[in-house]
């Protein structure tokens, strides 16, 4: 945990500071707000890699029928959105300025809100039952099962239709941009910065429920 | 297992056909949702492709969630004890997505005969709409019956069951409802071939998990 926090810390400090002073391609359009790349996209990383960890949790779960794993997975799927309602807000900056609208009528869009819905929906069947070892099962069978179903809507379905967003429906992805690779040296150490930021917030959050529930 | 599959349907059944009240009420479901939108499109009628296949797969989607959230509704508690000690959940899982997807495909069938007598016919490639209700049902169903078999654990709570299965659903009907569209016009294999193989492979999916977790939510 100390170095994953280090590692956080540090990561988080460069591309910071990197993502806002570094040369940028210049491209028509874009511009400076390329550099969205540095902050919008993994905070979706971080969010597919905490729910990744939450259903996995779902599953220790069920397997064991041990709740400290339940708590583990409630606690990842509910950082995890954190992450993807931050991921939508700059997505929406971002979009305001490149295609003048803050949302538009696109499969990746569509996809990524009803996959906010998705969780906001298991939120609710958590907290319509009271008994600890009822919820956790009914909400364990349900992480699993919508997690299933969140990999077609977010991955898949986007690609096969045709997509403003970069990187789906025939649009370039970054890669095309960075061929001296001046974005990528931001960018990877961004994502991993994140993800390690939403480790790290999950694990105080895990600790704090864990003495609330020492207390009661 | 076969043969317990198979009485477990012939039960259900046979309770649908002497009660029938679920079939009735859903399929006047059906006919006075399409009746309100026939009349509320009147002087001109639907002209559009686009509004005919949203509309029908919006009524097929809301009669189904209603339908397929009675099936594990209808069996009182004491039943379930007494399936506990004759069955495992395999074999209650399938009965039901079967169950589910036989009722699902008649109301399919029962929305386009009542959308074409009213409404009128947009359809091109007819035998490729049937394919692809007898598919839409199929998922429809399996994505369905294990929500509402977690529906069936919280008591009184109903309408969970909606907002458990909006979301899970919309990838499943975004892609009818696109595999629809391509259906107003002639029919190519090479169109279609992509979202056909997605659709059977959700399927695969839906059904292995189903099985899997509806083991573990049976048993307490």
């Amino acid at each position: 945990m100390k170095y994953i926090k280090t590692l956080s810390i540090l990561l988080l400090t460069y591309s910071v500071v990197a993502g806002f002073l570094f040369d940028v391609p210049r491209l028509p359009i874009l511009n400076e707000t390329i550099r969205v790349l540095y902050f919008h996209v993994p905070m979706w990383f971080t969010m597919i890699f905490l729910l990744l960890l939450s259903a996995v949790n779902a599953y220790k779960f069920i397997s064991s029928k041990n709740l400290k794993f339940d708590q583990l997975s409630y606690i990842y799927a509910h950082v995890g959105v954190y992450f993807g309602i931050l991921g939508i807000l700059t997505g929406m900056i971002w979009a305001n300025f490149t295609w003048g609208a803050f949302w538009t009528n696109d499969p990746k869009l569509n996809g990524s809100a009803i996959g906010l819905l998705i969780y906001f929906g298991y939120f609710i069947l958590r907290s319509s039952v009271n008994e600890d070892s009822k919820k956790a099962k009914i909400s364990s069978v349900y992480n699993v099962f919508s997690f299933a179903m969140l990999i077609p809507l977010i991955f898949i379905l986007p690609r096969l239709t045709d997509s403003l967003h970069p990187g789906n429906g025939g649009n370039p992805g970054f890669n095309v941009y960075d061929l001296n690779s001046q974005l990528r040296i931001v960018f990877y150490p961004a994502v991993i910065g994140f993800i390690c930021l939403g480790v790290w917030i999950a694990d105080i959050k895990n600790k704090l429920i864990t003495i609330k529930n020492g207390i009661n | 297992m076969l043969d317990k599959i198979l009485a477990i349907l012939y039960k259900d059944f046979k309770i649908e056909i002497n009660q029938s009240h679920l079939f009735f009420s859903v399929g006047l479901y059906v006919i006075s949702s399409t009746y309100i939108i026939y009349i509320s499109h009147q002087p001109t009628g639907i002209n559009n492709p686009e509004h005919w296949i949203s509309i029908f797969w919006v009524i097929i989607l809301f009669s189904s969630i209603s339908s397929v959230s009675k099936s594990f509704f209808q069996e009182s508690e004491k039943r379930n004890y007494y399936y506990y000690y004759i069955l495992n959940s395999d074999e209650l899982i399938f009965s039901k997505l079967i169950y589910n997807f036989i009722f699902i495909l008649l109301v399919c069938l029962l929305t386009f005969i009542i959308f074409t007598f009213l409404i009128g016919n947009v359809i091109n490639s007819l035998s490729f709409f049937l394919t692809l209700l007898f598919l839409g049902s199929l998922s429809i169903s399996n994505c369905l019956t294990l929500i509402s078999a977690v529906g069936h654990q919280i008591k009184n709570n109903s309408i969970l069951i909606s907002v458990l299965s909006f979301p899970v659903i919309i990838p499943i009907l975004l892609l009818l409802i696109k595999l629809s569209k391509i259906s107003t016009a002639e029919f190519s294999w090479i169109i279609i071939q992509d979202d056909i193989y997605l659709l059977i492979l959700l399927n695969i999916i839906l059904i292995a998990l189903t099985k899997f977790l509806f083991n573990f939510l049976w048993r307490n």
